[in-house]
């Protein structure tokens, strides 16, 4: 019985790490569905250049013999979040902001081509072997008894929670309370009469990329930090699973993506625990079918009303 | 002038942002540590020489576009000096049937490479024209076209497997199966809006090909299927006696007909083979083309199209909206299916690697760059996208790259496609 | 009416091709056929380095009959479809032989073109039992087969390690599921407990769910079938929740590569690998020819592409003619002198006698041999 319920114990925690990290790719993909409602597809390809960044300022820095965790720590994060959230600004000046206003396929097959050009130009300039780096971080609290099963819950995992809820708190702060994060509301609510009000709307948009890309980039430290390996594809698979649980919290919400992404990350991992691993992306996208036939706007979206 | 140049040294900035750490610097296992060295000294020229053209760029973004305005090509006057409206139909339909004729006779003078390419291409014809029906006429973005493409793959491939059934009883069979996982498929999800549909159906695309590894016991998992055979012709027997044979081209026969060498007592040649296979891909890809220029001259056609452009207003017309949306997606899926077959016949094995959602995606490429709707434009982009992955063998490392680049440039730049679409529509004469 | 009319345009036709002869060549022409692009390009960088190593070596020493080996690098990505592709691509450009491909699900459609046209084919990497299965003459493989990887990876984990509770993993693929599948088939049949046989997804990077499940069985021996990126990964996080586990795997994961994931949890892993010919004292001087161009002759593939061009040369020399048909049975009735020892191949086309051996891995990216 214990041990049971050690092994749910364990289970929750592995799912919740996971989820974590996909909450804060789906921040990207819902800020920018919600304001201008176009599906971002190279925002995955953005969290694996932040984690090709973090890696690169972990090696400089073991190089110049810095030792200090923290430090490190910081200094990665900082330096992704600089690279990525300059992708995201330029892929937004470059790919979509020309196309703005047009039908709506056409932005996302840019984005598309932006996923694929950018994928490809971090396996032309880095290789296409994986990258690994050892774990910085190590050990972690152990439940249970020792000689049986016992949960463990390492540092690194407690880090990526405790950063995701932080940089949750961040974001909602700056939404509700910032004179951007409110013109953010209002772009998001009725772009075109914020615009008539006065608001320069091209840099809430923008606005939106680099904050979405600066979170990408600290999920991709943590996962970078986590896993310890990264390649120019991780990119594609991390943000389609940031896509659905995008989706499943509602998109467009907020508080919608964190909730989705630490669902869709504990139902795989029950699924592997209880069930089988082959099976995880299965049930994964199975729920994410399930949850739009049922409530097309996930669970905690709004119904859209349509316009006329 | 003073607000352009803080502006063109943050783009320049920014040039060096995003180039340097990934081309610039390099991640490199030494012994058990990682370490980062950097490039070459070209490479960070090159960095460098970018950043100083996009500054300079930026600060002269204005001249440079008030020349390229003044030296612009006038390409309207080219298109009024263009023969009329029914010259124009003529000489199409003239440049259609030399086409026809081109494809039925060019095969038997090249080597055999090219009617093996012009097999694949015609199969992504087969693919583009489908998926066309579905995103570039009824507007619903499909993102896991490729799953209708792997049933009528794998249905042809185990029917022959298991059941020994030929070419020519699967195809339809295929057809019909893709069809029904259309209709399936569609029927809870079409309520959907745009966005979700598309999301819906990529998670489907995944599912199939996930499900189809894991079936190791009747799809072969990832050992997939393999001795497909291609398919046979027929031919009417007068002497000795009336019948029916099944003439194989392959060296031996696999499919329970006879070589047609055999039969017909000539050496064995093997690009025969690729031949007879181009030849029924260009004969089912035709009849492809002849379906849905029908399909969009008929009013379900139109109401695709309807749909597209405003729903509400097809709605309160009394159109089932349902109805319309499940028969596009349903054609659609057929044709995929169609493919489907023709591949499996053209691989002569498949495993779940041929379905995944790259796929999806160069599929629907094919579309974009053709010109949503437009038919003409989708084969010709179908023959460039395949083309493009075969030729340019020195060029690989770098063809992905140019072909998102292209993917984005065309978006911007010419984001009707290639050759835009033309209404269906009939003019008064004016005399 | 209608009949004759096609009989005449398909005789015609038969005509013309039949009339365009084979392309006589002063060169002969070597394809080399594997990914040089996409995410296994490393494997292909191995293929193409030892058969391009041989073909200078073996010209520099006079060439075949004195006529020179010219190799071809032909890309398929490891992509079915485009095998299919390179293969036509390598017909029409008249190339009698390939050495390749490397995966084997591009090895299988290809062989097929292959077959047909009496092009003679080496793979130097496919490991698939069922390649040669088919009763094919114009296909051979200097590599041994997964059908026999297993049951010697099987028996030794039943003889020597007398684990108590087994875990099979596998990645899904072709190759990984193929292995797993012998290896549970013969720990089953030697009477070890299999408690758990589970695939994985490829590229996958996240396997805590699993490692979880492993401690709950008592898991205390793994083999997996597949690559290194995933079981490095599974080795990793299985160190970070200090379990007692060993681990094994084919030679897809006998890669230095799986040191850098793992880090100090590779050591230990048990490989089973091809013998490490670049450490025969017999190649030492083909090592230093590879070192002076900085190339590293360890690479699982390396040397079974050098045989695979060897085994041609030599062939296309002791049968005097470019015939492969005549080549093939000259193949199967003589044996070899090559890096990897004298080979011999049997009437499907694999080599006689070729054995993996069982290596311990380090965490440096070294390993020993475990007799």
């Amino acid at each position: 019985m214990l041990e049971a319920g050690l092994y749910f114990l364990q289970q929750l925690i592995n799912g919740i790490t996971i989820g974590s990290t996909y909450a804060l790719i789906a921040i990207g993909y819902t800020m920018v569905y919600g304001i201008i409602g176009m599906i971002n597809f190279a925002h995955g390809e953005i969290y694996m250049i932040g984690t090709y960044v973090a890696f690169m300022a972990i090696a400089g820095m073991a190089m110049l013999g810095i030792e200090f965790l923290p430090i490190i720590f910081l200094g990665a994060l900082l330096a992704s979040m600089l690279v990525s959230s300059s992708f995201g600004w330029a892929v937004e000046r470059i790919a979509y902001r020309p196309l703005r206003g047009g039908n709506r396929l056409i932005p996302l097959i840019s984005a598309i081509g932006m996923s694929i050009f950018l994928q490809n130009y971090v396996r032309l300039g880095q290789g296409s072997r994986d990258i690994a780096m050892s774990s910085q971080i190590t050990g972690g609290f152990s439940i249970g008894p020792t000689d049986g099963f016992h949960a463990t819950l390492s540092y690194m995992q407690i880090i990526i929670f405790v950063v995701m809820l932080v940089s949750m708190a961040l974001l909602t702060l700056f939404i509700s309370k910032s004179r951007m994060g409110r013109a953010c509301r209002a772009v998001a609510q009725d772009l075109k009469m914020a615009n008539l009000l006065g608001i320069d709307t091209n840099r809430v948009i923008a606005t939106t990329f680099v904050i979405g890309a600066a979170l990408a980039a600290v999920a991709g430290t943590l996962l970078g930090m986590y896993y310890g390996v990264v390649n120019a594809y991780v990119g594609f698979i991390a943000g389609l699973k940031a896509f659905t649980a995008a989706v499943l919290g509602g998109i467009g919400s907020i508080p919608g993506a964190m909730l989705g992404g630490i669902l869709l990350g504990i139902a795989e991992s029950m699924t592997a625990a209880y069930f089988s691993t082959e099976y995880k992306d299965v049930v994964s996208f199975g729920l994410l079918v399930l949850i739009l036939l049922f409530k097309p706007t996930g669970i905690l979206g709004k119904p859209e009303v349509e316009k006329i | 002038m003073s607000k352009k140049v803080p502006f063109a040294l943050f783009c320049a900035g920014l040039t060096v942002i995003l180039a340097f750490p990934i081309l610039g610097l390099n991640l490199e296992h030494k012994g058990t540590s990682l370490v980062v060295t950097g490039a070459d000294n070209w490479t960070l020229i090159g960095v460098l020489v970018a950043a100083l053209i996009v500054f300079v760029t930026q600060l002269l973004k204005s001249q440079i576009k008030a020349t390229y305005q003044a030296v612009k090509p006038n390409f309207g006057g080219l298109i009024q000096r263009l023969p009329g409206e029914d010259k124009r139909k003529l000489i199409s339909k003239l440049v259609l049937i030399a086409l026809i004729i081109a494809a039925l006779v060019l095969p038997f003078f090249t080597s055999r490479q090219w009617p093996d390419i012009a097999t694949l291409v015609l199969i992504y014809v087969i693919l583009g024209l489908g998926l066309n029906v579905v995103v570039g006429l009824a507007g619903l973005l499909d993102l896991g076209y490729v799953a209708f493409y792997a049933v009528g793959a794998y249905s042809y491939a185990l029917l022959s497997q298991y059941f020994g059934w030929s070419f020519w009883a699967c195809l339809p069979i295929g057809t019909l199966l893709a069809a029904t996982f259309g209709l399936l498929l569609g029927f809870p999800v079409l309520r959907l809006r745009g966005d979700y549909l598309a999301i819906v159906t990529l998670g489907f695309g995944e599912i199939i090909r996930i499900l189809l590894n894991n079936f190791t016991s009747i799809t072969g998992g990832p050992n997939g299927i393999g001795n497909i055979p291609k398919p046979s012709l027929p031919f009417i027997q007068f002497e000795p006696n009336f019948e029916i044979v099944w003439l194989e081209f392959g060296r031996r026969a696999t499919d329970g007909g006879v070589p047609f060498h055999k039969f017909f007592d000539l050496p064995y040649d093997s690009s025969l083979k690729v031949i007879v296979l181009y030849l029924i891909a260009l004969a089912l890809a035709v009849i492809t083309i002849l379906i849905i220029q029908r399909l969009i001259r008929m009013p379900v056609g139109r109401a695709w199209e309807a749909l597209r452009e405003d729903e509400i207003a097809c709605r309160s017309l009394g159109l089932n909206r349902t109805a319309i949306k499940l028969s596009a997606f349903t054609i659609g899926a057929s044709f995929a299916g169609f493919a489907g077959s023709l591949f499996a016949a053209r691989q002569g094995f498949i495993n779940p690697e041929s379905f995944i959602f790259w796929e999806s995606v160069i599929i629907l490429a094919i579309v974009v760059l053709g010109g949503m709707g437009s038919q003409i434009g989708v084969m010709i982009a179908a023959a460039i996208v395949v083309l493009l992955q075969e030729l340019t063998a020195e060029f690989d490392e770098y063809r992905l790259l140019a072909f998102g680049a292209i993917m984005v440039l065309m978006m911007i730049w010419k984001p009707q496609g290639l050759l835009p679409m033309k209404r269906p529509h009939i003019k008064l004469k004016q005399e | 009416m209608k009949n004759s009319f096609a009989k005449k345009v398909l005789g015609l036709s038969a005509l013309l091709v039949a009339g365009s002869a084979p392309w006589v060549h002063a060169d002969i022409k070597i394809a080399i056929a594997g990914p040089q692009t996409g995410d296994v390009a490393q494997y292909g960088d191995m293929q193409v380095i030892g058969a391009e190593m041989a073909v200078e070596q073996i010209n520099a020493a006079g060439g075949v009959n004195g006529e020179k080996l010219v190799a071809v690098r032909y890309d398929d990505a490891c992509e079915p479809k485009r095998a299919v592709a390179v293969a036509n691509k390598i017909v029409n450009d008249g190339v009698q032989f390939v050495v390749g491909h490397l995966c084997s699900s591009s090895t299988q459609p290809a062989s097929d073109v292959y077959e047909d046209e009496g092009i003679l084919s080496i793979t130097p990497a496919s490991t698939n039992p069922t390649i040669t299965e088919r009763g094919y003459t114009m296909i051979f493989r200097t590599i041994g087969l997964d059908s026999h990887q297993g049951p010697t990876a099987a028996k030794f984990i039943a003889d020597k390690i007398k684990p108590s509770r087994v875990a099979v993993i596998h990645d899904k693929q072709q190759y990984g599921e193929g292995i797993a599948t012998a290896v549970k088939q013969t720990l089953e049949g030697k009477g070890v407990n299999v408690v758990l046989f589970e695939g994985v997804n490829k590229g996958d990077k996240d396997f805590s769910p699993l490692v979880a499940k492993l401690q709950k069985q008592k898991i205390d021996f793994v083999y997996y079938g597949g690559y290194h990126p995933e079981l490095g990964q599974l080795l990793r996080q299985t160190a970070e929740k200090k379990l007692d586990i060993k681990f094994m795997g084919p030679e897809g994961v006998g890669n230095k590569d799986i040191s850098q994931i793992a880090g100090k949890a590779s050591e230990g892993l048990i490989v089973t690998l091809p013998p490490a010919f670049d450490l025969r004292p017999e190649n030492k001087g083909l090592v230093e020819a590879f070192k002076a161009k900085d190339q590293d002759p360890s690479g699982a593939f390396v040397m079974t592409s050098y045989a695979a061009v060897k085994v041609i040369a030599q062939a296309i020399g002791g049968a005097k003619t470019q015939d492969t048909e005549v080549l093939q049975e000259y193949i199967r009735n003589n044996s070899f002198d090559t890096p990897m020892g004298t080979i011999a191949f049997d009437e499907k086309g694999d080599l006689k006698g070729f054995d993996f051996e069982i290596y311990n891995w380090h965490a440096d990216g070294s390993k020993t041999v475990i007799n």
